[in-house]
């Protein structure tokens, strides 16, 4: 068991690389930090790699999906060092995740009520009293109003807001040192969107737990994150605190993005396509930098 | 976009107390009818001839059964759809057989409405010769090069392009036919935001050129902003907000509109976005 060093980053991804079986890249070269209490954004378009960060950080990337090159430390501990059933209790232990489908995460056929308590008792070994305390405050917590009528309800019964709210709660529940939320408010109204992220951030708050925020909507990383990272084709090509990205983005890329995204002001000029000139050369520095890694592989 | 080259343009389509409900199955009790649900409680609106016309609301508001009604996929249980001056909301499949090709429809996700073993040219000829209106793979190539594909796409299939380049050729398939009215319901909702933008221009493009009237459904607000000339808010089967884009945008009239605009997270930094607390709870 590899030991915890103090001041450790909640999370700390070095020169993580993810490919597929015939070695085509995935994630080239990641690195990123996420400190205690910390919301990151991780932003990009689809195929950016933004999803892949948050399940090799979990332990569930698609079998044929396979870390080639780099290190995930969780709190310090090095996850890539550990047998896979340490792996995976380490992980269960210290992080949760927040789905984009909740109708999927949740099990069609079973009550709400031990979906949440379960990981309760058999992974944090807490009293079935416990759990079922923790699970009625955090349901009261995230506005549910008859958190008792809601726990004996099955998914079906409950809206797509609601079963939200749910799997935030039990995301929360153990007050992980760390949450991943893989695009939590994709499938939601503004509304509910906005309801949603409001008990993302009070409970982040509250427990002190780092977020990293899986996004593709520039607005809501404006609102939610103190930190960014801007990926393109797997790469990082910003990193930067959120008021630095959107008042003086580095990247062309970045402000490309910032463009693009629709916003309702009357006197706003219309949201602009990301320049195809700038996709180009962002694919060509994406494949130099791939000849130069597979030249480095063969020596 | 929003040019107002006519103040006020003819209405394609006048609607007048338009109704709709549906049997709650999950209620019905053991013996006696289902209750029903209200969806669409009593709608009156025009839609300008030649310009695009905004449908906006949550899920649930009633948007795409309205905008199915359009395009008579269903039929309203009461009220007026006036067509060109044609009450087209109690007709049969056999009188709208000669409406149909005038009503077209460009749908949400192009991957279940492009026929997978087709080849791109021919999911755009073959309503062409459906309706006689040639249909042959120059026609198709036509079309596709109005929505900004080359003629080498004719050959692919649906899953060898990308979401942008599926929903471009659902565009083609539906202006291919000329209609008189395209219904595009949640078209961009899918797409990354470089893509959508490139598909809103297109159609803003394409409708300014070509005339087109168009009803464009989205839930979202700031996508209906740039694009349509006029907008009708929905909530709960009802109209909460209508007019011209700029007037509902800078002074909306309801309550909803309102929280809907303010709920929009915009990408500025702004903590004031925090304390506005109107969101339903």
């Amino acid at each position: 068991m590899t030991m915890t060093t103090a001041h450790a980053h909640t999370l700390d991804i070095i020169n993580l690389n993810i490919a597929l079986p015939r070695g085509q890249r995935l994630l080239r070269n990641v690195s990123l930090q996420l400190e205690p209490g910390e919301v990151r954004a991780l932003v990009g378009e689809s195929g950016a790699g933004k999803s892949m960060i948050g399940k090799a950080v979990l332990g569930i990337l698609p079998h044929r999906i396979k870390r080639t090159e780099g290190e995930i430390l969780l709190e310090g501990a090095h996850l890539n060092a550990m047998t896979p059933a340490t792996r995976r209790s380490t992980v269960a232990k210290m992080s949760a995740l927040i789905p984009q489908d909740p109708l999927t995460a949740l099990n069609p056929v079973r009550k709400i009520g031990p979906q949440i308590t379960d990981p309760l008792t058999r992974i944090h070994g807490w009293s079935h009293q416990r759990a079922l305390a923790r699970a009625r405050e955090l349901l009261d917590r995230v506005h549910i109003r008859a958190p008792d009528r809601v726990m004996h309800s099955y998914p079906h019964e409950l809206s797509g807001g609601m079963r939200q709210r749910i799997l935030i709660a039990a995301a929360f529940a153990p007050s992980p040192r760390l949450i991943v939320a893989d695009e939590p408010t994709t499938a939601l109204d503004v509304t509910v969107q906005k309801q949603i992220l409001r008990l993302i951030r009070e409970l982040q708050r509250e427990t002190g737990t780092a977020v990293l925020f899986v996004t593709h909507d520039m607005g809501v990383v404006a609102k939610i994150s103190q930190k960014v990272t801007v990926l393109f084709a797997g790469r990082v090509i910003e990193d930067a605190a959120t008021r630095t990205v959107f008042e003086n983005p580095a990247h062309p890329y970045t402000q490309a993005l910032i463009a693009a995204t629709p916003t309702p002001n009357v006197s706003a000029e219309p949201f602009q396509p990301v320049p195809a000139a700038l996709i180009t050369e962002l694919h060509r520095e994406t494949l130099a930098a791939d000849a130069l890694y597979a030249q480095r592989g063969r020596r | 976009m929003n040019q107002m080259t006519h103040p006020t343009p003819p209405a394609l389509f006048s609607i007048r107390d338009l109704r709709l409900s549906f049997a709650d199955r999950a209620h019905k009790p053991l013996f006696g009818p289902a209750p029903r649900v209200e969806v669409l409680k009593g709608l009156s609106l025009d839609i300008p001839e030649g310009r695009i016309t905004g449908i906006v609301g949550e899920s649930g508001s009633g948007k795409s059964t309205f905008g199915r009604i359009l395009v008579r996929l269903l039929a309203p249980e009461s009220g007026q759809v006036l067509f060109d001056g044609k009450d087209i909301g109690a007709l049969d499949e056999a009188a709208l057989r000669p409406l149909r090709r005038d009503l077209q429809m460009i749908f949400q996700d192009p991957m279940s409405s492009l026929n997978p073993r087709h080849r791109v040219w021919r999911i755009i000829a073959q309503p062409m010769k459906r309706y006689g209106r040639g249909g042959d793979r120059a026609a198709a190539i036509t079309a596709l090069e109005k929505v900004g594909l080359s003629a080498q796409f004719a050959d692919r299939y649906p899953h060898e392009l990308s979401g942008g380049q599926r929903q471009r050729v659902g565009i083609a398939r539906a202006i291919a036919l000329e209609p008189r009215f395209i219904l595009a319901d949640e078209i961009v909702s899918g797409l990354d935001v470089s893509s959508q933008a490139q598909v809103l221009s297109l159609l803003a493009d394409l409708a300014r050129d070509m005339g087109l009237t168009l009803a464009f459904i989205s839930h979202d607000l700031s996508v209906i902003r740039h694009l349509c000339d006029t907008v009708v808010v929905l909530h709960h089967g009802e109209i909460v907000d209508q007019g011209p884009v700029e007037d509902v945008f800078e002074h909306p009239q309801s309550a909803i509109t309102k929280s809907l605009l303010s709920a929009i997270p915009r990408p500025e930094m702004d903590e004031s976005w925090w304390d506005d607390m109107s969101e339903p709870a």
